[in-house]
């Protein structure tokens, strides 16, 4: 007998700006769509409806309004700019569906039709930055894509930044898809500052840090620089002047989980030894296992019944355990800071012990206080994020 | 002292006055998550404390009795309307809202509504206290005027030289300009610095 089918929309972009990231969150979302297709112990199968915005932002909208008003979906997993799931939003909550969104973004949302299941700003931001100053520099040089990822992260580094008595040395934006950064890379080697934040996204990024390496080398300068977004597929792209990049993230592939060294067999057995999961492809394949699991569990997709047979089962992932939070839609997951090394990989060197709770409008975040006594939601949860090095 | 951000909401105390049900859930779920407070009111209670906030439904208008408008003034309103008709708008200006939501809510733009009221609430209270301190002036410039004058008469100096010799007379005192005419005023002379 054929179990029944359940229809997914995946949303994510081919080509544009930011097409690597968007193929690498197909990949991964088709990877765990095959799997879930194939296990016995989920009673459906899921369809996957792939639709493809190309980038361009007003496609988002009409790609959504057609796999809900003539494929059918509910769910709908994808978007990867915020830019790009604020044209969702309206149509998801019209018509009531649930928007499974996988990227790391800046917070200051909380859709009953969205379950967010990447970092929040205190995954992310917070970590890094406080790392940076209680041990670098209270000086950063910042340069970002001009948008809102950037704007706000610059904000929230500007206030710890500024509670620490530091300077914001710099804010230098690009348009996205600008490749033009001689100009950035001739100021920094010119103003040799002890840090530079890169909030840029896709290739403008990938051009900065190819010219950032050559320029500082050029001048005999070791200035080290900051990502909450670089992932291993993007080392790839850049090649050897991705090295030395201090990156927060939820997700690496050297993470040294049973889960994850799983995880990353099946993918070289699926998509070569020479190819890497990256952290938004690897929040895919997380979405998709925390939908069918939740599906399985509420035995309909209407979409009620699936948030609340979401909210709060633990899941171990790949990144280890990831919970939905019920009380914002946002995922508990683990920080963690990382390296980038010349073989394309990340060395951790430290990570928070236990999952974080999400706070994506950063109600308990207090510039003053040292994240070891930071709090969150006051509740019951293992939330501190005392920090421990990894060997 | 610098005054709190308006972007954190923490600890905030609101009011709410909200009919529909719905509604009043959506605001309770986000305001647990942006840790405001969040105390129901009916608008027939009388309210004795300071809230730092109200959100007040459109449904409830006009606030007749006195003891329903007794926040008014004290911390910002947030209106939620429900129509936009200008008889009702109208009504609504009797609360003097710092921001406003359009029913039916949704989570998005409460926060955005709270810091708007928060931020032009705490703007408004510095103007006010600034045209305060201009009336204040404004009233005391016909005692510099005759402070000016008298002190043109007695030293024999034009109008620009008298109100400097007044000015530098009022630095090295430590008084204002307008404390020190109102002396010379009094006094008919330049009083002597002390000390």
């Amino acid at each position: 007998m054929t179990k029944p089918s359940v229809p997914v929309g995946i949303i994510c972009s081919q080509s544009g700006p930011y097409q690597a990231m968007g193929r690498e969150i197909l990949k991964s979302a088709m990877m765990a769509v095959d799997e879930i297709n194939n296990q016995t112990e989920f009673g459906f199968s899921i369809a996957a409806h792939i639709r493809d915005p190309r980038g361009i932002i007003s496609e988002y909208h009409t790609v959504c309004d057609d796999l809900i008003r003539n494929v059918g979906v509910e769910h709908i997993i994808g978007c990867y700019t915020s830019a790009s799931r604020k044209q969702v939003l309206p149509i998801v909550e019209r018509t009531d569906r649930l928007l499974w969104y996988p990227a790391r973004y800046e917070g200051f949302e909380c859709s009953d039709n969205v379950i967010y299941v990447g970092a929040s700003p205190n995954h992310n931001v917070l970590p890094l930055v406080r790392y940076v100053l209680d041990n670098l520099s209270r000086e950063i040089f910042c340069v970002g894509s001009n948008y809102v990822w950037t704007w706000e992260t610059n904000r929230v580094t500007r206030e710890l930044v500024s509670a620490a008595d530091g300077h914001i040395l710099a804010e230098r934006l690009l348009e996205l898809g600008e490749s033009a950064v001689g100009h950035i890379v001739d100021e920094i080697v010119r103003r040799k500052p002890p840090i530079v934040f890169n909030t840029l996204v896709g290739s403008s990024s990938y051009d900065f840090i190819r010219a950032f390496h050559a320029g500082t080398k050029a001048a005999g300068l070791e200035i080290p620089m900051l990502s909450c977004s670089l992932c291993e597929p993007e080392l790839s792209i850049v090649g050897p002047a991705s090295a030395g990049c201090i990156t927060s993230s939820a997700y690496f592939e050297s993470i040294r989980l049973p889960e994850n060294r799983a995880f990353v067999a099946r993918w070289k057995a699926r998509y070569g030894d020479d190819s890497s999961p990256s952290v938004d492809g690897q929040s895919a394949y997380v979405a998709v296992y925390l939908l069918a699991r939740a599906l399985q569990r509420a035995g309909t997709s209407n979409i009620a019944e699936v948030r609340r047979a979401a909210a709060g089962h633990r899941y171990n992932s790949p990144q280890g355990p990831v919970w939905i939070d019920g009380g914002n839609n946002h995922c508990v997951l683990t920080p963690r800071l990382a390296v980038s090394n010349p073989r394309g990989q990340f060395d951790i060197f430290w990570e928070a012990d236990a999952p974080v709770k999400p706070d994506p409008y950063l109600t308990q975040l207090d510039v003053a206080v040292s994240p070891s006594r930071e709090t969150s939601a006051g509740d019951a949860l293992p939330n501190a994020p005392h920090l421990r090095v990894v060997k | 002292m610098s005054r709190p951000s308006s972007f954190s909401l923490r600890g905030r105390r609101a009011i709410v006055a909200i009919k529909d049900e719905r509604d009043a859930t959506i605001v309770r779920r986000q305001f647990e998550r942006l840790g405001v407070d969040s105390i129901a009111w009916e608008p027939t209670e009388a309210i004795d404390f300071a809230p730092d906030l109200a959100l007040i439904d459109d449904e409830f208008l006009p606030l007749t009795q006195p003891a329903r408008r007794a926040f008014l003034g004290r911390c910002p309103v947030i209106a939620l309307l429900g129509t936009e008709t200008p008889s009702r708008l109208k009504l609504v200006f009797e609360l003097d809202p710092a921001s406003f939501l359009v029913k039916p809510l949704r989570s998005a733009g409460i926060y955005a509504a709270l810091v708007m009221a928060i931020e032009r609430s705490e703007r408004t209270s510095e103007l006010k206290q600034q045209v305060l301190k201009l009336e204040q002036r404004l009233r005391s410039r016909r005692v510099v005027l005759a402070a000016v004058l008298q002190v043109m008469h007695s030293h024999a100096l034009a109008e620009p030289a008298a109100f400097a010799l007044i000015r530098k007379a009022a630095m090295e005192q430590r008084k204002t300009i307008e404390e020190l005419s109102a002396e010379i005023t009094a006094k008919g002379m330049l009083p002597r610095a002390t000390g």
